[in-house]
């Protein structure tokens, strides 16, 4: 007890000296400003995003269900739409949000991009960032920490009192623990009122019914950011520790903070972007339609596929045209043609997703080298605003359409007559009940197991830092010297 | 003197990394743009051929029917990428710079996007835009937060005070040598581009130039002002990094979170909606209804009658228009609301220099919001266009080989709105002005 005493006693006198400064109150006071704007901008936004997506998603399927009877091939052009919901917690983290598309129109024969995204509709002052509580967490709450620990140890140095505090018979590890944890309480006082206004609107935005999923993630969002601060604590106290004067020790951490959290994360994926090329979309778009007219095209009345299926549904059927066939025959050559689309689609999406990956690479592999990506990365998973959360909208959404389309095509197959109506004839229809054989569109947002499957690299990452910071101190404490 | 006091600049070993630390980042900045431009390049090629081929194939497919063929053929619209928009890629990455469109409804196809990463759109590029942006007053903070606290903390000041005869005077040498060798490397840099980028040197270059030069003198202006307040190194560093973390993080995103709150967009959504009810509904409702709105909007295609038929392309390209002329007015708000994003954000950004220069650069390389609301503008006179032209050939049933395909070529845009001198050196003139009128009062007291 007696020593950890004497690291309380540091612990407070750091404090003391930081809240002597008047400087502190302000810079408390505007962090407080800049956390109520986040919260509340933040909170807006994701009301209105989700409620306009669930309205319109709502509006979506009643048209849908309204639909006269019809044929069913109409009402897979008649299509349905993807609306993207948005995670509690991504009122606290934006993540890449901006950027994903929020509507994807889901229709027979083609897959269509998400569209109307948040930068598609900004200009270029969207590219400086947003401010959202987790960006004040993981960017500017550092560099306060930096700001209020540079002097730490540097400044006793400077004033010949750490040769006093030595000789008194305090151990330099006592020292640095006492200064991490002055430090450390300090930051507390704004990380836990920020910590328990973003508990209580998270509670409130799910009118307090609450997931074990989605409670689980704000508990690993709250843990790691507490985690990341203390990174900062204490890098903060070693450097201040080594430098010969605090000048020297705040340059040298307002470089660090620079290096972690402006120019790693932008170069890092600037050099996969650059090394990893993605095609562009009308390039992507053709290289999917040669492959498609290579497997067979099924508005080519010559087409060898299609015919070789053709003549062995006339040889199976013992039928010498197609009309005679006990079934649709177009709906047929459909489903046909949609599982080969689908299936090429796929094949060269999987391979541009290989790309992204490779570009998204060097980030997630920097993470080990820097925590404050590997911060973001795992917040951005837990909030599901990351690369793979978006993806996976994507896929759910093209999941959803290729079924769509296909039981379309099965009510053609068993409920259309295969003679064709003349050209005077009513179109040929079925009831209108069937409508309601499609479910709606819901997206399930990938659950927290996933998530740290996905992130794990990030998870890893932030423990060996906590591992590497602590050797560090003893290294530190074994071989710092006074002067 | 001058010559002493740049040797003893240039000679710290600090200095020299810097400046080489910038040189290596700006000219990875202009590879960065080298292959923006090259991929645009490619793509606007590639669109080129696509485009001959496909209608080449569709038409060899739908011999005997135009009507069937026009529902299948794209033609595309290239927005014009100019050299110096590898600069300041702004917006281009995240919007398509080529629209491909049928001449069936436009609602439908206007706002398809284009494929990107996240992650890429998200970190941005390192364009040479930010590079001046974020890293040069970097630079510029790191070469003067201490040009006079560190001779005071050395003890060197009261020696270089009396020995020279006016004091203010040398600090404006010490200020001079530091933007000197900063603007000597901006224009080094600037002079690679044009030769490595081919950007023609011309009245649009020109504005960026002198633009790029008054946002470096703006933080010099902001470094001698806090110079003036003489106070020590380690305030000096603190509140200059402090400004520095405002003008470039908190205010912009700051102000750009309150535009997209205040601004918000649902129209986009209800737009498509409107849209495909607009059209879909079409075929459940009486033939006549539907042609007697389209001879409304097209009196000169009043002529053609409904035929008998139960199906006829006549009607299907009318219902197909429905679509478009049903959902015009959310079109419209949407449009409007997205001019007034624009516009309050230009407003606001007038106060804020380093968002005025970001913006002012992105104008100059058409990467704005601006530029690509105009090529949305653009791109519905283009489908418009098509259509008045296939319209009476579709609906009198004219031989596909009668047309002339090759004629349709890949089209392009070019933005031709151009910057305003003042509207683009005021605000940085001012703000330079007021902070060495400032600064100068301070060190005469």
């Amino acid at each position: 007890m007696k020593l950890l005493h004497k690291e309380i006693l540091i612990a407070k006198h750091l404090q003391k000296s930081v809240f002597k400064n008047s400087a502190i109150y302000s810079i408390t006071f505007f962090i407080g400003v800049l956390l109520l704007f986040a919260a509340f901008s933040g909170w807006d936004n994701y009301k209105s995003q989700n409620e306009t997506s669930e309205k319109y998603q709502h509006q979506s399927r009643e048209d849908w269900l309204k639909n006269p009877d019809k044929n069913p091939h109409r009402m897979a052009h008649y299509g349905n739409f993807a609306f993207r919901k948005s995670t509690s917690l991504s009122v606290f983290e934006f993540g890449m949000e901006p950027f994903f598309g929020n509507a994807i129109f889901l229709e027979a024969h083609k897959q269509n991009t998400a569209n109307f995204s948040e930068a598609g509709f900004s200009n270029s002052m969207l590219r400086f960032g947003e401010i959202s509580i987790a960006m004040i967490l993981q960017i500017l709450l550092p560099l306060l920490i930096f700001f209020v620990g540079f002097n730490s140890v540097a400044y006793e140095r400077e004033n010949g009192t750490l040769k006093i505090l030595l000789t008194q018979g305090i151990t330099w590890k006592q020292l640095l623990f006492g200064k991490i944890l002055g430090i450390t309480s300090v930051v507390m006082l704004l990380f836990v009122p920020t910590i328990m206004v973003l508990v209580l609107i998270w509670l409130t935005l799910q009118n307090f019914t609450i997931s074990a999923d989605e409670t689980i993630k704000l508990l690993l969002f709250i843990v790691f950011h507490f985690i990341y601060q203390m990174f900062f604590c204490i890098i903060s106290v070693l450097v201040s520790a080594s430098g010969k004067t605090s000048k020297k020790a705040l340059v040298s951490l307002i470089g660090i903070w620079l290096i972690f959290t402006i120019i790693l994360p932008r170069t890092t994926q600037a050099i996969g972007a650059y090394l990893y090329q993605a095609p562009s979309k009308i390039q992507f778009n053709s290289d999917i339609e040669k492959d498609i007219l290579k497997q067979g095209d099924s508005h080519n009345p010559n087409d060898v596929h299609y015919k070789a299926i053709k003549d062995s549904l006339l040889t199976v059927y013992k039928v010498d045209s197609v009309e005679k066939l006990p079934f649709n025959y177009s709906g047929f050559i459909m489903t046909e043609g949609e599982r080969i689309s689908s299936n090429i689609y796929n094949k060269h999406l999987e391979e541009l997703l290989k790309i992204y990956k490779k570009q998204n690479s060097f980030s997630k592999a920097i993470s080990f080298i820097n925590p404050y990506i590997a911060m973001k990365n795992l917040s951005m998973g837990l909030s599901n605003t990351d690369y793979d959360s978006y993806i996976d909208f994507q896929k759910q959404a093209e999941q959803y359409r290729y079924n769509m389309a296909q039981k379309m095509n099965g009510l053609q197959i068993k409920y259309i007559s295969n003679k064709k109506p003349g050209p005077n004839d009513k179109p040929l229809t079925i009831d209108k009940k069937h409508w309601a054989d499609i479910e709606e569109f819901h997206y399930e947002p990938k659950g927290v197991r996933e998530v740290l499957k996905t992130e794990i690299i990030a998870v890893i990452s932030l423990l060996l830092w906590i591992i590497l910071l602590f050797v560090l101190i003893k290294i530190a404490a074994k071989n710092l010297k006074a002067i | 003197m001058l010559v002493l006091l740049f040797k003893n600049f240039i000679r710290s070993k600090g200095t020299k990394i810097g400046l080489l630390f910038l040189l290596l980042i700006g000219i990875i900045s202009l590879l960065i743009g080298r292959q923006f431009q090259e991929k645009q390049q490619n793509n606007i090629t590639e669109a080129a051929v696509y485009q001959k081929e496909h209608i080449a194939r569709n038409a060899s497919f739908h011999k005997d029917e135009i009507g069937l063929l026009l529902y299948y053929i794209k033609f595309s619209l290239v927005n014009h990428t100019l050299p110096i928009n590898s600069l300041a890629i702004g917006q281009r990455d995240v919007n398509p710079s080529i629209q491909s469109v049928t001449i069936r409804g436009l609602e439908a196809q206007k706002y398809d996007s284009e494929l990107n990463n996240p992650s890429n759109l998200l970190s941005g590029n390192i364009d040479f835009s930010f590079v001046l942006l974020y890293l040069f007053p970097l630079l510029i903070i790191a070469f003067s937060y201490n040009i006079i606290s560190e001779e005071k903390e050395s003890g060197t000041w009261k020696i270089t005070a009396t020995q020279s005869s006016n004091t203010f005077l040398y600090i404006l040498k010490l200020f001079y040598i530091r933007i000197l060798s900063l603007i000597g490397l901006l224009t080094l840099l600037l002079l690679i581009a044009i030769f490595f980028l081919q950007i023609p040197v011309d009245k649009s270059f020109f504005i960026f130039y002198i633009l790029s030069v008054l946002y470096i003198l703006f933080w010099f202006s902001i470094c001698f002002f806090i110079a003036s307040l003489q106070k020590n190194s380690n305030f000096n560093a603190v509140i200059l990094l402090t400004i520095w973390l405002f003008l470039i993080i908190i205010l912009p995103a700051g102000i750009n979170t309150y535009i997209i709150n205040k601004y918000k967009v649902p129209e986009a959504l209800e737009l498509t909606l409107t849209q495909r009810n607009a059209y879909h509904e079409k075929w459940d409702i009486d033939k006549q209804k539907t042609l007697n709105k389209f001879y409304k909007h097209y009196p000169r295609f009043k002529d053609y009658k409904l035929p008998d038929s139960e199906f006829s392309w006549l009607w299907y390209y009318a219902m197909q228009q429905m679509g478009d002329d049903e959902s015009a007015v959310q079109s419209k708000e949407l449009e409007s609301k997205l001019e007034q994003r624009n516009n309050a954000s230009e407003l606001i950004a007038q106060f804020i220099p380093t968002l005025h220069t970001q913006i002012q650069l992105n104008e100059i390389a058409k990467s704005d919001l601006r530029n690509q609301l105009l090529f949305i503008k653009e791109t519905k006179q283009f489908h418009e266009k098509l259509r008045l032209h296939f319209y009476p050939k579709i609906f009198d049933n004219e031989p596909v080989n009668k047309q002339k395909w090759e004629n349709f070529k890949v089209e392009t845009f070019t933005d031709k709105s151009e910057t305003s001198f003042a509207k683009a050196f005021l605000p940085l003139i001012i703000f330079n002005l007021l902070l060495i009128a400032f600064g100068w009062r301070n060190f005469k007291r």
